[in-house]
């Protein structure tokens, strides 16, 4: 009995983590990873401060 | 009826990750903590599950999963010279058998806990490891500690889930790893995004902590013990209220003396009188005998190297009851006596380099965290961050683990390797998010100030 009740505590928990997982889009990549340029090794190009004014 | 809910969970473990190829190397975690097909009986057992997970989990991550964010650690190549060493000296072992027989579950640990940080690209998947980790061990935990609150205790004669008494089924090997664990618990409640933080999930991590604490006792392994207490001094560092925290952890500790079991305590009163203890003196004598082993092989003895001790000593034994005792001297002989040591097992088993490499690859991971904590600090968020918080959880761990490992043999423990394994995938998502980024995005212009500049 004891035995069944932690199995079920414990994978019913984590079936309900791999569900949520599931629809998670930040499971593949972070929030702030798709504004990050495709190749950082780069630099951006960098306004002069002359353009900015 | 069993095998067949946990053969139905693993498959749909598998199923979803179809659709998220990383599940499955959640599932190869889930497989090598719980072994589900060792609770089985029947169907379940003929299946290699963790075979199964293991080319899932790699082909997943080969052919399905994006590699951007992926990083090659230090530590991660240290942990793929000692695969190479270990595959060494198992080909020179005293004893081949044996230790072909070791070598066949410690390559899969080295080689999953090189591959794990691959795939630990984002917070979300760091915390998804974290909560596997944590909730596959506490299927054993749990059922260890209601079954000790319910009188079900001894010294190996606690019956968790299987029927054997090896890798974290074993009294003290689980001891260690549950009490290491309890810091990455805690870290999930309080930065989970899964299960967010509220009044259920800290109250499971209460329960949670609470059937770990239980699992020294039902074991009666004196490591958990000394393990917990040190978790304890460890936790009192990063601590808001450390005078409190510790005035309550005091008075937990009397109130729950008088409650524990007799045998407990007998056994506990042993940790400062080795002397008179078999367990803890033959410890000793082996951990002499390898170090005099060691001065033969200094590459090692490959697995199993302990099988050729033997040795004999007089041990004292006190009979009586005081003032009334005779202390009276027996004779023993010990054969084949196991390490139990994580770090004797290394230098028996793999000599100097091997201990060398496993003893860098544990205190870099120290280092590591540390360098996080005090990164973070400095921010804007500071110990608040999730950051801080996981660093401060694994180091806590490390620590931990790294004092259980002096009296337990675990140098190669699966699961302290994915811990690993997880302070890899941090220290890499760190450098590559928090550190390489900003700095790239800096100009300094001539003889001014450094300024950003929009990404």
């Amino acid at each position: 009995m004891v035995d069944i009740l932690s199995l079920a505590v414990t994978h019913g928990l984590m079936a309900i983590a791999l569900w949520r997982l599931l629809s998670r889009d930040d499971l593949g990549r972070d929030p702030g990873e798709a504004a990050l340029p495709a190749r950082p090794w780069l630099r951006a190009p960098v306004a002069e401060p002359d353009d900015e004014a | 009826m069993l095998d067949l809910a946990l053969l139905a969970f693993v498959a749909m473990f598998l199923a979803l990750g179809i659709k998220r190829p990383f599940i499955w190397v959640l599932a190869y975690i889930y497989v090598d903590a719980v072994a589900p097909q060792k609770i089985g009986w029947s169907l379940i057992q003929l299946l290699p599950l963790s075979l199964i997970t293991f080319i899932a989990a790699f082909g997943g991550w080969i052919f399905l999963d994006r590699k951007q964010g992926s990083r090659f650690t230090l530590r991660q190549g240290l942990i793929g010279v000692l695969l190479l060493y270990c595959a060494y000296t198992t080909t020179i072992a005293d004893f081949p058998v044996e230790a072909l027989a070791k070598w066949d579950w410690v390559w899969k640990a080295l080689l999953f806990a090189m591959f794990m940080p691959l795939t630990l690209r984002t917070k979300l998947r760091l915390e998804a490891t974290a909560l596997i980790m944590v909730l596959a061990l506490g299927t054993i935990v749990i059922n260890g500690g209601i079954k000790t609150a319910l009188g079900g205790g001894g010294y190996g004669t606690l019956a968790l889930l299987v029927r054997e008494n090896a890798g974290l089924y074993e009294g003290s090997i689980l001891s260690t790893a549950a009490v290491s664990t309890i810091p990455l618990a805690l870290w999930l409640a309080r930065h989970g995004t899964i299960f967010k933080p509220d009044w259920r999930v800290w109250t499971f991590v209460a329960g949670l902590v609470f059937a770990t604490l239980l699992i020294p006792i039902g074991e009666a392994a004196r490591t958990g013990l000394v393990c917990a207490g040190f978790l304890a001094l460890l936790m009192l560092r990063s601590a808001k209220r450390r005078f409190l925290y510790a005035g309550l952890g005091a008075l937990a500790l009397a109130l729950a003396v008088p409650f524990l079991p007799q045998s407990f305590l007998a056994r506990m009163g042993t940790i400062t009188e080795h002397s008179e203890d078999e367990s803890a003196s033959t410890r000793v004598a082996v951990w002499m005998w390898t170090l005099d082993y060691a001065k033969d092989h200094p590459f090692g003895g490959g697995f199993d190297a302990y099988r050729s001790n033997s040795f004999t000593y007089r041990m004292p034994k006190v009979t009586g009851t005081p003032p009334n005792t005779s202390v009276t001297y027996e004779t023993v002989t010990d054969k084949a006596r196991a390490y139990h040591s994580s770090y004797f097992e290394m230098l028996g088993e793999q000599g100097w380099p091997g201990l060398f490499l496993w003893l860098w690859l544990q205190l870099l991971g120290v280092w590591q965290m540390e360098r996080i904590r005090w990164r973070f600090r400095r921010t804007e968020e500071g110990t608040a961050s999730w950051q801080w918080g996981l660093a401060t959880a694994l180091q806590q761990a490390q620590l931990t683990y790294l004092l259980g490992a002096a009296f337990v043999g675990i140098a190669y423990q699966p699961y302290i390797f994915m811990l690993i394994g997880l302070q890899c995938g941090l220290w890499s998502y760190v450098r590559r998010t928090a550190h390489e980024a900003p700095k790239a995005r800096f100009r300094r212009p001539d003889g001014g100030e450094a300024v950003p500049t929009p990404g």
